[in-house]
């Protein structure tokens, strides 16, 4: 009996902590690190508050570094953003996702169209439907509304593939920044999502065209610095990725521009536009902040090891998609 | 109030922790949440892999005394390491006792939340279900 009261005191000091973060969140402005995005996974077990924000990195001249400092450990404990409709922001900076409704117990458990699962703000998975401020195209709102009835079944990351664009800084495992200026490169390191790297090219080329563009999972990455901004021009995906967990399609003519700032050394600023006429009328626009957590290093994660999910993975008739 | 207030920072440290655990598939797909699960056993095999560790327990039905074995998932090894899981945190034979989530398809397979380990430290297992709150 104490240890149910004690658990549900635990469970209503989580729901309030989740109300009180998302509230944050939806006041936020994108670009300005709240105080609850500062955070660092890693370290979450009895901190006290954050600490204040601390002076963005450079290098000698000038550049921001977006990675570490030498002698000092760190990583960017990238968040679990299940849902971009819920990051997506108009013209005006603001959010387009109404708030959550208030708060009274939370979801019904099996509620139609899911029910299990958070980062839908608080809306569960409603499909295209729930979302009108995406500009689906007919046959993607389709796509979205199989994924969300059937709860990301067959969701890429699931069979250990690579996430699609933004997804990258939307899948929760730590990643790093290396700047190789002399190099005139820059190289992503993602611990998650399959142990992925990433290559942007910052000595001025161009993408390649025709043929030459191979669809990746990852595209053709070229990028350069505007100010304090590190600027990323991406074409050539594959189609094998979704944009997100909950199941945005997109097509190989997605067309991704990420704008990368590190307002303080704690905080990665990411705005990313969406440019997919394949499967969305207009271009999406997202925002969302990746804390840095200091004491924090990349470690081993091979996801192909011994992947149980897909072993026992059944087809709509329940036939094994693999054995 | 002490131990409600650990529980309270425990529920905390487990919002706050959890993030980078795992999110490899989907934890809906495959369990259900409105099924929760509460099993003490022996452990009879640990598979310390990715992307999700697996335990295994012999857990005996105290009405018609069988003895059913249930697989469980946790996290990744790295992702349980950083909420203070080691290979040895668990070996064969120790009794332990699990919350988590049930398989939706009525197998004996679940889904971890959290462990109490035969040296009594409490664990949590770096579930999907923490990231799908």
């Amino acid at each position: 009996m104490r240890n149910r009261l004690v658990g549900r005191y635990a469970l209503t000091t989580a729901a309030m902590i989740i109300a009180a973060y998302w509230s944050a969140h939806a006041q936020q402005t994108p670009g300005q690190p709240s105080e609850t995005q500062a955070r660092g996974p890693a370290q979450g077990r009895g901190r006290g508050p954050a600490e204040p924000p601390l002076p963005t990195p450079r290098f000698a001249d000038g550049t921001v570094n977006f990675g570490r400092v030498p002698g000092e450990k760190g990583i960017w404990s990238v968040r679990y953003i299940t849902n971009m409709a819920d990051q997506m922001i108009g013209a005006d900076g603001q959010r387009l996702a109404p708030p959550p409704p208030a708060r009274g117990g939370g979801r019904a458990a099996g509620a139609p169209l899911g029910g299990g699962e958070g980062g839908g703000g608080g809306r569960g998975r409603g499909g295209a439907k729930s979302e009108p401020w995406v500009p689906f195209q007919p046959w993607a709102a389709a796509v979205y509304d199989y994924n969300s009835v059937n709860q990301s079944k067959y969701d890429p990351e699931g069979y250990c593939l690579p996430p699609g664009g933004p997804r990258l800084m939307a899948t929760p495992y730590p990643m790093e920044v290396i700047q190789l200026p002399e190099q005139k490169r820059v190289v992503m390191i993602f611990e998650g999502a399959t142990h992925i790297w990433r290559e942007i090219f910052m000595d001025g080329r161009e993408h390649p065209k025709g043929d030459a563009l191979n669809p990746t999972y990852l595209g053709h990455s070229v990028g350069h610095y505007e100010g304090d901004a590190l600027v990323v021009d991406t074409v050539g995906f594959n189609e094998a990725t979704w944009l997100d967990y909950f199941g945005h399609p997109h097509t190989d003519q997605m067309h991704v521009v990420e704008r990368y700032t590190r307002p303080s050394k704690q905080t990665l600023h990411y705005e990313v536009l969406v440019d997919d006429p394949g499967a969305y009328t207009k271009p999406l626009k997202m925002a969302w902040d990746t804390p840095w957590t200091a004491s924090g290093e990349l470690t081993e994660y091979i996801c192909q090891e011994n992947n149980k999910y897909l072993q026992r993975l059944t087809d709509d008739f329940g036939k094994p998609l693999f054995k | 109030m002490r131990t409600k207030l650990i529980v309270a920072a425990a529920g905390l440290g487990l919002l706050l922790a959890s993030v980078p655990a795992i999110a490899h598939h989907s934890f809906a797909a495959e369990f259900d949440a409105a099924k929760p699960i509460k099993l003490t056993g022996a452990v009879t095999k640990v598979e310390w892999m990715n992307p999700h560790t697996y335990f295994y327990i012999d857990v005996k039905d105290e009405k018609t005394g069988q003895t059913a074995n249930w697989g469980l998932e946790m996290g990744s090894p790295n992702g349980l390491m950083r909420q203070g899981w080691t290979r040895n945190s668990m070996k064969i034979g120790d009794m332990v006792t699990v919350e988590g989530s049930a398989a939706k398809d009525g197998s004996n397979i679940g889904n971890a939340r959290s462990v109490s380990l035969a040296s009594g430290q409490r664990l949590f297992a770096g579930s999907s279900q923490q990231t799908n709150p």
